[in-house]
């Protein structure tokens, strides 16, 4: 009888300690949100969303690093997506168990390379040896390489759960692979083609770092107008205003600023969730 | 063993194998042109496996291996490691069913022709021809042809099964591969899919791996019975089926498998 309450005891505390844990992770995203929103909410008129920023950051808005934010991502989206097609039909369709167990240790490994180093990297080999300078190229290229995990990681998982019957119903037509892989895997992985994608732009609308080194500059620019021009972002924004700026009005676009980024990440993550959960309902 | 027109596979001296672990060992047996051939035996004997050697389906497994001579129609499909026969273009000459039907997530007319359009195997001007050809060929024609724009997991499993046989018929193979096609359908399907294999074999190689031993005896002309890992006895139908050679198949018939 004493065992029994001391069980029903410890299964009580067990499920309010992992409840805990729950808690505080929902609210970590609430309280962020939350925070975001009280400060940054004010500003987020159509007047701040549409104007260049001026005088270091009190005046105007922050069109500017809205669109080279999306630019660098949209960049490094169109960049990494074939590169990572590629590397995922290769490895679930050519190579043997073993290559392709150690081929996904490369990209887990490549996902875990301090963002700093993609910085330095872009910055000598796009930078400097390759000539884009400083520049949205620069920028875009390095951001490419960064989410190219996560999208070969979700292509990877659209392909490897379609279900078998498929692929050996195409082989026994007398499809080739090339045919399969037309016919068959890329139209019935298209979910994690897109959902990828949509996480690897929450990935690289989020990164700073690497785009310091590469691509961006705080203030005398707009869109750019050739490949070696930078952009400047609202990651960059952030970092310098929050960082140096005095005046009350730049400081309230730092949080503006900071919505305004916080919105972009959650609607391309949003994205990534629907169209996840839609594939599922349709399975 | 020399090639003549009305054989379509000679199997010599095959051995199977997943690893080092054999599935079946010193195989040898002929399958006429035309005509059903069934192969039986109990579960795990290498019915499908063997089936499956035909069409070199098991060559995505990355330990199997085979050795021995599987001919077909003179050429052997495993010769000079592999390397030398085009796979893609013997499994269009050999069509399969499987167990459950398989269709892709697109509507009914798209499955039919889902393996004529990627091979281009007909201009397109005549796919709606083939598709209605096909169809009644199964006997499915009636039941559809006011739906063919509809998803095709809308039909029945039955009705499935025949669109999945359809769209394997679209691409006019010589060989027709069924593993143990009516396994997942009601007694109704089954006899409609029975006597289409039966139409079928009057024009193609057909090749059936079935449990129903009563099945085998009303369709095929030649059975082919496996068990521990090898073939015990091939023959007509009749003579395996009146008077077998072999006690361990006479047990397997009489219900008393090994």
């Amino acid at each position: 009888m004493i065992t029994r309450r001391r069980r029903k005891l410890v299964g009580v505390l067990l499920r309010t300690l992992v409840g805990s844990m729950t808690v505080i992770s929902v609210m970590a995203l609430v309280c962020i949100v939350v925070v975001m929103v009280t400060k940054g909410g004010a500003m987020l008129t159509w007047e701040f969303l549409s104007q260049p920023s001026r005088a270091f950051g009190a005046e105007g808005g922050i069109r500017s690093q809205i669109a080279g934010t999306l630019i660098l991502a949209m960049g490094a989206g169109l960049l990494s997506l074939p590169i990572a097609l590629g590397t995922a039909l290769y490895q679930s369709e050519y190579l043997t168990p073993q290559l392709k167990s150690v081929a996904m240790r490369f990209v887990y490994a490549l996902n875990g390379v301090p963002t700093i180093l993609f910085g330095l990297f872009g910055y000598l080999v796009f930078g400097l040896y390759l000539g884009f300078g400083i520049s949205w190229v620069s920028g875009a290229l390095i951001l490419a390489m960064m989410i190219l995990p996560t999208l070969v990681v979700s292509i990877r998982e659209a392909i490897d759960a379609i279900p078998h019957q498929y692929r050996e119903a195409g082989l026994a037509l007398g499809m080739s692979t090339a045919q399969l892989i037309r016919a068959v895997i890329v139209p019935q992985s298209v979910h994690g083609i897109i959902t990828g994608l949509l996480l690897g732009l929450v990935r690289a609308t989020g990164e700073t770092a690497a785009i310091v080194f590469t691509a961006t500059t705080f203030s005398g620019v707009d869109f750019p107008r050739s490949l070696d021009e930078p952009v400047t972002t609202l990651q960059t924004h952030i970092l310098l205003l929050s960082q140096e700026a005095v005046h009350p009005s730049a400081t309230d676009a730092v949080w503006g600023a900071a919505l305004m980024l916080m919105i972009l990440v959650l609607c391309f993550s949003m994205g990534a969730l629907m169209v996840r959960s839609r594939f599922r309902v349709e399975v | 063993m020399g090639h003549s027109s009305d054989t379509a596979f000679v199997l010599k001296d095959v051995s199977l194998f997943f690893g080092s672990v054999p599935i079946l060992t010193d195989v040898n047996f002929a399958i006429r042109s035309t005509g059903i051939t069934s192969i039986i035996g109990p579960s795990g004997s290498g019915k499908s496996t063997l089936l499956r050697t035909l069409n070199r389906l098991n060559d995505h497994h990355p330990t199997f291996r085979c050795t021995g001579s599987v001919r077909y129609r003179g050429t052997d499909i495993y010769a000079n490691g592999n390397g030398s026969v085009d796979v893609a273009r013997l499994r269009q000459d050999i069509g399969m069913l499987f167990q459950k039907p398989c269709l892709f997530p697109t509507s009914i007319y798209e499955n039919v022709l889902f393996g004529l359009k990627r091979l281009k195997l007909r201009p397109r001007s005549e796919f709606p021809g083939i598709v209605e050809t096909t169809l009644r060929a199964v006997f499915l024609w009636d039941e559809v042809k006011d739906r063919m724009k509809h998803p095709a997991n809308e039909l029945s499993q039955g009705q499935q099964q025949r669109l999945s046989l359809a769209r394997a018929l679209a691409c006019e193979p010589e060989v027709l591969l069924l593993d143990e096609p009516t396994a997942s359908l009601d007694p109704k399907s089954t006899q409609a899919i029975e006597s289409l294999i039966r139409e079928l074999g009057n024009r193609l190689t057909v090749i059936l791996v079935t449990h129903r031993l009563e099945q085998a005896k009303r369709l095929s002309e030649t059975v082919i019975f496996l068990s521990d890992g090898c073939v015990c006895e091939w023959g007509g139908v009749d003579d395996i089926f009146t008077c077998p050679s072999k006690e361990i198949t006479q047990q397997y018939l009489a219900g008393h498998p090994p």
